[in-house]
């Protein structure tokens, strides 16, 4: 029998039943579409997670910070070292790190708060320093503007996101406009230390503000997934300007409390490197000078690890409604069997071998699975678009940036397609099977 | 001149178990029929009239002796052979037509070539030039529904015909059928014994048309043969 045939039967057959090839179709669409929308909802994490890194460089980066601190990832105590010298993090070791080979840039992790005032609207925020090379590269996505000029500049990057706190819409219309950072200094003579009561009585705190002018060179998209990038603001400075403001470094209450009093010390300092390789000669550096460091890229594997649990738990959930439509094939075709069995007779009977009634069955069941995948892969398509419409209008109103949550790479759609096609070809074992059992006698035994 | 016969069986029997019930439909069938012949079958009903042509022609497979056709061995074919041997040696027609009810009777006819993967055009060609031959080439776009009991019969005789078997096996091939019409079938029949050497195996309840159509007749009863008396 030759495949055009075979294809023919099946179509023909199938399209005598529409209802039930309709119904039985649709069980196997919604069993794909739940499949791929899992999957997909599993590659969008990934995507966004480990791609945009790569995309960012961020395997490049390494975070170097003293020893003893609490690892600001992990949650978890760095393991310290107590045996080895307490060495601090300052600029000398600053400049150590600069000098390793394959590193290009190295800045401390400075973040201090201030109170932002522009368009006669003020908002406290987070400023952050940051060198002018950094701030250059694709880590910082601009939405209107420039990166600043230079490390002497003043001029900063504000996040879109603060703008639109203070209900600003329009990025473009505020670059090069004046911006004023208003920023607290200890002021020790104010701080009278005979009567502490005073301080409390007053409301006079020992600080003094100061405040600071600068354009707006650029606006930048606040990332959506903040966690190991060295971004953390949402006001951007040059590390040069940012050396002439005075600040109190605190920047949270724990600093003050694990500070080890040196006011040079670094709480942070990101290592940017020019490839993976460099982060091993960067990791070693800190570990001779007792420092703790941590690399994304040593998180990669587990990342990864953590991804195959995901997908395969996402994947398990997405199979109950294929296996539910794999047993929707079944009995279709058992049922056509049952219906069929004279004329599955009558063919065997003229001359039909076992292997072309086997191949009919087979073919009806790879058409199902077949229209079952195009069709299932296009209902994941619309769900998933239109949940990430609503998850993205959802999350606009607080600021956070679209996001594709679901990502179809090409060896989803194609392989949701085959996978459908297999599995309904698998359920269609069985019942083929049983059509080429059919015992023609029997079933050409006149009622 | 010597030839040795067609089909040949050789101690035939079929067993029948359902359960601890045991059926002996046929027992020790020595059957000889030469080529071009036209046999009648007769016998009344449980005599085993049906299990005989469902084994000749590879329906069925006998519990005890041989079946030999044109020197094959046909009670020892596999599953493929005897598929193969159904579908270029044997035709069959039965009682009920079984012909394919969704089906025109072009495609009926052109159903046997299907699965010897003949392409569709040539398949429905070689299916019109035989529904000519069985006098149907107007209704050859009619469906089962649409056509009378003679006309269905008829269908089952050119879609037996159309791989052009060394035999034909018929069931009671008029039991659905009026007198008139049954004569029609049977003249068919008749002919292409005639003209093309087809070896007729006919069973029928009527003892009339056995002896009007068939050279020569065999009694079954309850699974044996009784008698053998030829028709002058
Ligand atoms: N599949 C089967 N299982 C059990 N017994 C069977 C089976 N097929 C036939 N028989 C039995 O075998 C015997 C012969 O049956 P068969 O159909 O050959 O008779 P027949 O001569 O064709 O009768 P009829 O003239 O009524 O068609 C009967 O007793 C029947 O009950
Ligand atoms: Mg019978």
């Amino acid at each position: 029998m030759r495949v055009v045939d075979s294809l023919e039967q099946a179509l023909s057959n199938l399209w005598k039943k529409k209802l039930r090839t309709f119904l039985t179709t649709f069980g196997v669409v919604i069993g794909i579409g739940a499949l791929v929308s899992m999957i997909s909802f599993g590659q969008g994490v990934q995507y966004n997670v480990t791609d945009r890194f790569q995309k960012l460089d961020l395997f490049n980066y390494i975070t170097v910070f003293p020893a003893g601190k609490q690892s600001p990832f992990s949650g978890e105590r760095a393991g310290s070292s107590a045996e080895s010298p307490r060495s601090v993090l300052d600029d000398d070791s600053l400049k150590e790190i600069t000098a390793l080979e394959g590193v290009e840039s190295a800045f401390p992790e400075v973040r201090f708060p201030a109170r932002i005032q522009f368009r006669e609207k003020t908002r406290f925020s987070l400023v952050q320093v940051m060198p002018a090379a950094v701030a250059a590269t694709e880590l910082v996505k601009l939405r209107a503007g420039a990166s600043f000029a230079d490390d002497y500049s003043l001029s900063l990057i504000i996040s879109d996101s603060l703008l639109t706190e203070m209900g600003i819409t329009d990025p473009d219309s505020v670059i090069g406009e004046e911006i004023t950072l208003l920023t607290l200094m200890l002021d020790l003579s104010r701080l009278n230390l005979s009567d502490m009561s005073s301080l409390f009585q007053n409301g006079k705190l020992p600080f003094s503000e100061q405040s600071h002018r600068f354009t707006i060179a650029g606006v930048a998209e606040r990332m959506g997934f903040g966690g190991p990038t060295p971004l953390r603001s949402d006001v951007y400075i040059p590390s040069g300007t940012a050396a002439d403001i005075p600040t109190i470094s605190l920047t949270s209450i724990w600093d003050f409390f694990r500070s080890s009093g040196s006011a040079d010390e670094y709480s942070m300092v990101n290592v940017k490197v020019d490839s993976p390789r460099a982060v091993d000669r960067v990791k070693a550096f800190a570990e001779e000078k007792g420092f703790q460091s941590f690399a994304l890229i040593d998180q990669l594997e587990e990342i990864r690890t953590g991804f195959v649990f995901m997908d395969m738990f996402l994947a398990a959930v997405g199979m109950i409604a294929l296996v539910v439509a794999s047993l929707g094939i079944v009995n279709t075709m058992v049922m056509a069997i049952l219906e069929r069995t004279r004329e599955i007779g009558i063919m065997k009977a003229v001359g039909a071998g076992d292997g072309d009634i086997r191949k009919i069955f087979l073919f009806e069941a790879g058409l199902i699975g077949l229209a079952g995948g195009v069709f299932g892969l296009c209902l994941g398509w619309i769900v998933t678009t239109a949940i990430n419409w609503i998850i993205n209008g959802i999350l606009a109103r607080q600021g956070i940036p679209f996001v594709d949550y679901f990502y179809f790479p090409r060896w989803l759609n194609m392989g949701s397609i085959v996978f459908s096609i297999l599995v309904s070809l698998i359920a269609g074992l069985y019942p083929m099977q049983r059509a080429a059992r059919v015992d023609p006698v029997v079933a050409l035994r006149h009622d | 001149m010597f030839s040795s016969p067609l089909i040949e069986t050789n101690d035939l029997g079929k067993v029948y178990s359902t359960g601890r019930i045991q059926v002996k439909a046929l027992d020790g069938i020595n059957l000889s029929v030469p080529k071009g012949a036209f046999l009648g079958i007769a016998g009344p009903s449980g005599s085993g009239k049906s299990t005989l042509m469902n084994l000749l022609g590879g329906l069925d497979t006998p519990t005890s002796g041989s079946i030999q056709v044109a020197g094959r061995m046909v009670s020892s074919l596999n599953h493929k052979e005897l598929a193969l041997y159904r579908r270029f040696q044997v035709g069959m027609i039965f009682q009920s037509f079984n012909i394919i009810p969704a089906y025109t009777a072009k495609e009926n006819v052109a159903l046997p070539l299907l699965f010897s993967g003949v392409p569709k055009r040539e398949r429905l060609r070689r299916a019109e030039a035989v529904l000519s031959l069985v006098g149907l080439e107007e209704r050859k776009d009619h469906r089962p529904s649409e056509l009378s009991g003679g006309e269905q019969q008829r269908v089952a005789v050119a879609r037996a015909l159309i791989n052009s078997p060394d035999i034909l096996l018929a069931d009671e091939p008029t039991g659905n059928l009026d007198s008139r019409t049954s004569q029609g079938i049977l003249n068919l029949l008749q002919e292409m014994n005639r003209t093309q050497n087809l070896t007729v195996l006919l069973i029928s309840h009527e003892g009339y048309l056995l002896k009007k159509y068939a050279d020569d007749i065999i009694y079954l009863h309850d699974g044996r043969v009784r008698e053998s008396e030829a028709v002058e």
